[in-house]
Parts: structure tokens; sequence; C-alpha cells
């Protein structure tokens, strides 16, 4: 497929790194500095230009394209060039990112001549619900309308013993799911029957949303409902992830320094409690109880201050924290800081537009372990390999799958179920192997 | 070197007045002018009845006459009465409204009418439909001038449904913006439009009702339910429910009324005290969950239950009347309170001291704003609520961020400042009207005792009308001296205006910059 990529910024990479190996890509940024690392990594065509002039978009060769990606960090570069390349190539798929609900909106008001629109305060917003809804996960994803989750896991030192410290074809695994993989300090497998969990470890499981929540009891009993989150910051990352917690009916606290923005937040979240504070004096950590709290979220916008705000915040003794980090390098520093959940709102919104790339009988995928893995969503045709093989003779290849979804209902496969033409599989595998399972299914 | 500036560049003369008064003055008379013409209604009552038509058609020539003249000396090009001049407009209005109003009084109010102070409480208490009075002998009244009293009350009450949706909002008077965009309108319109765009919407609803009660009423008559309600006495009765007046054709006020036409006042008093604007989206818009969307509305038929029991339980309780009556007395008595119409069914005045209290209490509550009654009003209370519980909050936490809601909009922090400096003007005009008129009547040896000085200052801040002891619902004002009656006109002026128009006129710079 053609791809006609315009930004090369962060997101523009993160895309890039998981689309050059398959597609034909060309770039296109105002940056030559940015364009030149770009083209040093990858087997790319880069074009010095501005997404906002339709001339050099037609020059670069935005007509050819079968995909038009607009993701630099403006809006409205994003929006003037999405609506250009509707004109220049009638026939592509365009995707434009934006960081603002209202142009959201639109598009889903018909408003907006763009096929998809990805917002990446809504992406982060989503991503953080899906990690606060199972209280023990640390990274989730759904697939196939909700009816499959895939949920990473860190198990606590007070897991049940029904599942970890004992082999895994002898655990009381939850129905409808299944384990894809256990990371543990040795590295990553995909665990076989001799297998063990144990404390320490992360696993990703695979599995009904039922079957998540149960897993999240078992590996960490504490857990429970979410009536009590704190949201540091609400500004317009902060106010989106309100929105969407409180539409999941999660209590909510708020903290923001500046007086304008926390009487919005207080006027638009009745339902929330707003404190006009930095979050960062112990005097009132202390007074409002904030330790008490089962999750903080520090969606401020400085990483700085919600890598120093979350290692407070674990220090009085919210035992969970998120925090969300615009730069790239912030990640690794704030898991080193012993952050439980980083959430890069760049990468989720670039995970978000890759899946417009991919395969048409490829849904939906998602990136685990800094794009180590990944998970598919294929749809089988009459060619693939494996139709009518029965699960338990399929090849061990680093691949697993972890449901189908069959006539738009989820199925969670046993050894003698059997796989037909049309099912949608849902895979997880290393990122390696993706072309093989695509082409083999 | 002294240079000559050219003529542009030097300053101007300093102007005197911050206020228009002339166009002030002008629009007033055009009131005026129109205000002559509801003396025909009164005219045409005469003539029925045989009576004397000359003090109504000269009254009406006179307010007419005066008003014209007024406008013609006062016309000039380019004036405009904003937000500065509607302080000064609504004040005068209401003077010269009842001044205009007491002339068939004074012509024809003989012994207990025809004295100019007497005649000018009466017109005051009319339109500003408190229903206060000092008649003392209904029976001797004319029959045009007895209507006229209700009819007072009935005009003065679609004006004070005028100021209360169109006006004050809009003047920012004791926090009534959170009612500014109580009725859909064009935003930026001038005041003279927004008067005549509420008034021309609400009057349907004001209109029908009083229809509608005056038929209820009389049909008990007519059906022989009620002896003593004839067409005249539902007419009259009707003229005074809705503008939550008070004025009544007898010395017994609803008490000469059967138990079925009680009731029936009851809930016209009840609809008189909700705000026309819901009533306008609920009954004629048809929309009415609009009832149970409002706030106000919610904690006001709450209250008015609350206080029907209560005084129920109370008259029951102490023997005053048992079962069905004591029901009827206890709700009756709240409801007219409640709303400030200042109706009785039985003579309150003489109950135990508990249940004056009671009432003395309810007083201070008020209808809903947006009605046509008085006091402080059900929403300021909400409100004020709403902020005294933040402060609590915020004793505890001073970091948290609460903006008070309104029917789910956020009231912004100056309407609250506003309804709180109401509270207090309204407090400080009743302590200063009460020891007015306790001192006037120590010195004067006539007239009230301290207590019945304290309600009666109370019952003419709130428009409600009677009070306790001689001035209880049947009795009269008319044994007051000269200086409590005027200092009860001022109470009854400010009091409808909800004083902050009649207090601003007091600062030095609303008249100079």
């Amino acid at each position: 497929m053609r791809v006609f990529l315009i930004g090369a910024g962060q997101v523009g990479s993160t895309i890039l790194e998981a689309l050059h190996s398959d597609h034909e890509i060309t770039v296109l940024d105002t940056e030559m500095s940015r364009l030149q690392a770009v083209a040093d990594r990858y087997d790319v065509t880069t074009h010095e230009g501005d997404g906002t002039s339709r001339r050099d978009l037609a020059r670069a060769g935005v007509g050819s394209a079968d995909l038009v990606l607009a993701c630099t960090s403006r809006d409205e570069v994003n929006l003037v060039a999405g609506m250009f390349a509707r004109r220049e190539a009638p026939s592509a798929t365009t995707v434009i990112r934006t960081s603002n609900v209202e142009y959201v909106e639109l598009w889903r008001g018909g408003q907006l001549d763009v096929d998809f629109v990805v917002c990446s305060e809504l992406e982060t917003a989503h991503a953080i619900s899906r990690i606060i809804g199972v209280p023990a996960a640390r990274k989730t994803d759904v697939f196939a309308d909700g009816q499959v989750q895939i949920v990473e896991f860190a198990v606590e030192e007070g897991a049940s013993t029904e599942v970890t410290r004992l082999p895994l074809r002898d655990a009381k695994a939850p129905t409808d799911s299944k384990v894809a993989a256990i990371i543990g300090r040795s590295g990553t497998t995909l665990p076989g029957g001799d297998d063990v969990i144990s404390p320490g470890d992360r696993i990703v499981v695979i599995g009904s949303p039922q079957a998540a929540l149960e897993w999240s009891s078992l590996l960490a009993p504490n857990g429970g409902a979410v009536r009590d989150v704190v949201i540091f910051g609400a500004g317009r990352v902060g106010s989106q992830i309100a929105r969407v917690l409180l539409e999941q009916g999660i209590g909510l606290r708020m903290i923001e320094i500046s007086r304008e923005q926390a009487r919005r937040a207080a006027e638009a979240f009745p339902k929330a409690r707003v404190y006009r504070a930095t979050g960062f004096e112990p005097d009132f950590l202390e007074r409002e109880r904030i330790g008490q709290a089962q999750a903080g979220i520090f969606a401020m916008r400085d990483d700085a201050k919600n890598q120093y705000g979350a290692t407070l915040a674990k220090v009085h003794g919210i035992p969970f924290t998120i925090a969300i980090a615009h730069e790239a390098v912030s990640e690794a520093a704030f898991d080193q800081a012993r952050i439980d959940v980083s959430v890069n709102p760049r990468r989720v919104t670039a995970e978000e537009i890759v899946r417009f790339a991919l395969d048409p009988r490829t849904k939906q995928v998602a990136m685990l372990e800094g794009n180590r893995y990944e998970v598919l969503d294929v749809t089988t045709r009459d060619s693939s390999r494996y139709v009518g093989t029965a699960f338990r003779d399929m090849p061990v290849h680093g691949a697993l799958i972890g449901a189908i979804v069959r006539n738009g209902a989820a199925v969670f496969p046993h050894g003698d179920d059997v796989l037909q033409v049309g099912d949608r599989v849902i895979v997880f595998t290393e990122a390696a192997n993706v072309p093989w399972v695509v082409e083999a299914l | 070197m002294l240079e000559a500036l050219p003529r542009a560049h030097r300053i101007g003369p300093r102007r005197r007045l911050a206020v228009d008064v002339p166009a002030t003055v002008n629009l007033v008379g055009a009131l005026a002018k129109y205000l002559g013409l509801v003396f025909l209604f009164p005219t045409l009552v005469a003539i029925w009845y045989g009576e004397s038509v000359w003090p109504f058609l000269a009254a009406g020539a006179i307010t007419s006459g005066v008003g014209l003249a007024v406008e013609r000396s006062t016309a000039g090009a380019g004036r405009r009465v904003g937000v500065r001049e509607g302080f000064l407009a609504v004040s005068v209005a209401w003077l010269a409204a009842a001044a205009f109003v007491s002339l068939p009084y004074l012509f024809e109010g003989g012994d207990q009418l025809g004295h100019p102070i007497d005649a000018y409480f009466e017109a005051m208490s009319g339109v500003t439909t408190t229903g206060a009075t000092v008649v003392t002998s209904y029976d001797d009244l004319p029959r045009s001038l007895d209507l006229w009293r209700a009819f007072t009350q009935w005009i003065g009450g679609m004006g004070v449904i005028v100021l209360a949706i169109a006006v004050l909002p809009r003047l920012r008077v004791g926090g009534r913006q959170m009612l500014e965009s109580e009725l859909p309108g064009p935003e930026l319109a001038q005041l003279s439009d927004r008067i005549r765009h509420t008034a021309r919407r609400l009057g349907i609803v004001y209109v029908a009702l009083t229809a509608i009660e005056a038929l209820a009423l009389a049909a008990l008559g007519w059906l022989g339910a009620d002896a003593h309600m004839s067409t005249f006495e539902a007419v009259s009765h009707a003229f005074t429910t809705m503008p939550t007046g008070g004025f009544s054709t007898r010395a017994g006020s609803m008490s000469a009324f059967s138990a079925a036409a009680q009731w029936i006042v009851v809930v016209f008093m009840l609809l008189a005290g909700a705000n026309f604007a819901l009533m306008y989206r609920g009954f004629v818009r048809r929309r009415p969950r609009s009832f149970l969307r409002d706030e106000e509305f919610r904690l006001y038929v709450a209250l008015a239950l609350v206080a029907s029991v209560a005084l129920t339980a109370q008259v029951w309780g102490h023997g005053v009347a048992h079962g069905g009556d004591a029901v009827r007395a206890g709700a009756f008595q709240a409801v007219s309170i409640l709303t400030t119409t200042g109706y009785a069914s039985a003579n309150f005045a003489l109950w135990p001291t508990l249940l004056l209290l009671s009432l003395f209490a309810l007083m201070f509550v008020g209808a809903s704003a947006g009605s046509t009654g008085g006091s402080i009003k059900v929403a300021r209370h909400l409100l004020t609520g709403k902020v005294l519980r933040r402060e609590l909050d915020q004793t505890v936490s001073p970091e948290v961020v609460m903006p008070i809601r309104f029917n789910g909009a956020p009231v912004d922090e100056r309407t609250l400042r506003a309804i709180v400096a109401f509270i207090l003007l309204y407090v400080g005009a009743w302590v200063l009207g009460t020891g007015v008129i306790a001192i006037d009547s120590a010195i004067t040896g006539a007239g009230l005792g301290t207590l019945d000085a304290i309600g009666a200052a109370a019952s003419a801040l709130g428009n409600i009308g009677p009070a306790f002891g001689s001035v209880g619902p049947m009795g009269s004002y008319a044994g007051l001296g000269d200086v409590s009656k005027l200092t009860l006109i001022g109470l009854m002026w400010a009091g409808r205006l909800e004083i902050i128009p009649v207090v601003v006129l007091l600062t030095r710079h609303y008249w100079r910059l």
C-alpha cells in the first residue's frame, strides 16, 4: 500500500516504525532535519514541503497514495492537509490527527470531509479508562466491540495461588481466557503448560471482559470497585480523562493550580470534587487524605511535574499511579521512578492511526512491550492454511490465538474447536512474525 | 508661552448629573398616560351599579392628562432609558402610580379613605399588591370603589410580573441576574422592548388564571354551594388572588366564604406564587416537565406542604380547630402568608404565640422569584443555603472549588454576593421600619405595641398585608399615626422594588460621577 505521511515528528516516526517494512511510504515535512532523521532510519521517500500547500502536496505525489495520514502536531495543518488530500487523491483513505475533541464531534456529525479523525486526548482518556476499569491491569485494549479484552497484569505478592506458583496446566484460570505471555525477569515467553506465573512477573491475558475482571481480583485481591481516583491537572487531557471516567461511574477528585481551569472543571463536572492547589503541598495532601485515593492520574503539562507528583503521591500512600508522558524519553524515566503506568498520548495516537494502514482484513492492532509484540485481528480466507484445523493441532510459532469472533460473537477456543473461513482471529504475536501470521491466515 | 488650543481639543464643561432625569420622567409620563385608561373599568362598574361615575372619570382624565403633559414637556430626541435610569424609573413609577390610583379614594373615600395619607396608603398597598388596608367598614364603601381596590392590585400585579422578570434582572437587583434568561428573547433588547415582550407573553398566563379563578368561584355561587359568593365577590377575589394582593371585600376576609371557596383560593394562591415564566413554559408551551425540573418550584411546593402540615398540627394541637377544619385553617394561612397574599380564613391574630411565630417566620420566606409575591423569595433562600453549605465545606477544605448551581447552570459569584447583600438590606430595612413605627406608636400613644410593630413592618416590607394584634387579618391600619402609615408606605414601596433600586437612589455616585 502506498502511504502518504504528513508530519515526521513523534507520532509520524512511531507510525513509520510500525509500517515502514511492509508499505511504500512518502513523508512530507517542513523541517529538513526531521526528514533527514527519518530517512536515515527507514527506507522511505521524503519531501520537504508544507502540508497546507496544495502545490507541495501534489508535487510530493499525494495523488497516487492509497492512505493519507496527516499527523503533525498542529490541528489546523492536519485539517487543511486532509481536505486537500481528499481533492488530490479522491480514492485514498484520509486519517487526520487532532488534539481537540470538538473536531471528532464535527467529524461524527459529518461536518469534516475526511475518513477518520483520531484525537490524542480522547485516545489517551480511553487508554486510561481501560486501565482503571480493570483495577489490577497495567494495560488493556479491547477488540470486537469490547467482547474481547487483552490485558497486561502485574502479578502481586498477594496474588491467589490458584493461578500463580504452579504450572499453568494445573492453574484454575478463569474460563474464556488465555495467558498470552509471561513477562518475567528473564524475558518474555509465550507460555506452555509447564510455565509458572510468579509474583513480580507481568502477564498478558486475552479473554472476555468478565474473565479480565476475574483475573484482576485473582492477581490483585485488594482491588474492587473504583470509587476514588484523583486526577492531577484539569487541562485538556485531564478534563477529557475526567469526562470518560465519570461516564463509567468512577468517583473522581481533581486538582488544578490554575484558577480559571479549576473553575471550568468544577462547572463541567458537577460530580467531581475539584481543588485549586498544586498537588505538591504536604499539608494539603495530608488534610484532604489524597493518599487514600485508589489511583492517581497525573495529567499536567509538564512531565517533570507528573513524575514528581506521582512519586510524592506514592509517598502519601496512593497505591497506583498513572502518568502522562508527553515526551518519549519520559516513559523510561517514569518506569525508573516506579510509576505504575505511563501513557504517551502521541504513541497512543500513532497506534490508533496505524490500525488504518494495515491489511483491510486486519482490523485492529495493539503494540505491547515497546512494539516487540502485536495483537492482530485478522479475518481468515478460503486459502488460509489452517482453516479446518483444530486449535490443538496448530503449530506454536511465537503466536497465540486468543479469541475468534464468529458471526459477530466472541468465542474463546478450546483444543477441539476448528478454525473456519470468515472467522476473525485475534492473535498475539511477536512483531517479527506479523507478516507470517497474516499470510498464514 | 500660552498656546491657544484648537476648539475641538478643549475639554468639555462639567455635566452635573449622571442620570438622564428628563428621559426617566418621560418614560413615567408615558406609563401614566396609559394608566389613565385603567380607570375606564371602574367607571363601567359604577354605571352598572348606578353609582357616582365622576370620581373615576376625573381621576382617569387627570392621570392621562398629567402623563401626557409630562411626556410632551420632556420629549427630546436621542433620549434612551438605560440601566442607570431604570432604578429611578421603577422607583418613581410606583410612587406616581400610587398617587394616581389614590385619586378616587380622595374624591369619594369619605371618612375611611378621604384623608390624603389614608388614600395614599390604600393606593400603595394596592399597586404593591400588599393588601394592608385602612378600611374599617366595608359595607359603607360604594361597590365601584370596593372593586377599584381589588382592581388596583390586579393592575399592580401585572406591573410586578414585568418588574420581576423583565426589569429587575436587567438592573441586576439582589441577584436577579440568575433569572436573566427566563424568557427566550433578544438578549440585548432595550428595556422598553423587553417590558413589552414580557408583558405580552406572561400577561396571557396572568389573565387566563384570573379568569379561571373568577369562573370557579362564581360557579360556587351560581350552583348554590356558597351563598355568600356573588359574581361581584368572585371577580373581586380573583383580582386580588393572582397578584398575591389580599384585599378582600369583607372585613372577615375569606372566612366569610365556604370551605370549597377557600380551597379554590388556596390553589390559585399557590399558582400566583409560582414563577410566571415557568408557568408560561409549562402551561402555554405545554412542557409540564419544566415544573419538575425547576429547583425553586420544587422547594416552593415542599415549603408550602411543610408549612401547611406544621400549621395544621399546631392548630389542631392547640384546639383552635379540629379535623378537616384544622387542615383547611393550617393550609390556608400557611399558603396565604408564604405566597405573601395575606388573605385569612380565620382570625389568626387571636392564635397562640407559637402559631404566630410560625406565621411570622413564613413572612420572611416569600414566594418564587418571577411571581407576583413579595418578601425574600424561595430562590434567594435556596442559593443562600447553597452558599452556606459551600462555606462550611471550604472551612474544612479551603482549596475546594465549588460553583453554585441553580437549575444545573453555574451561578456567578457576583450574583451570589448580590443575594447576600439583598438579604442583609432586607433585614436592615425591616429593623429600621420597626424602630420608627414602635417609636411613633409610643409617642402618639395610638396603634401598636412593639411586637405588633415588628409584625407590621415585616408584613409591609414583604407585601403581605395583615400582621398581628390590632392590624391582624380582621383588623385595620386606620388607627395608626401618620408617621407609622408613611413608614409602612415606604416599606411597601421598597419591598416591592426589592429595596436595592430605592437604596441605590441614596448613593452619591448614582447621581454624580
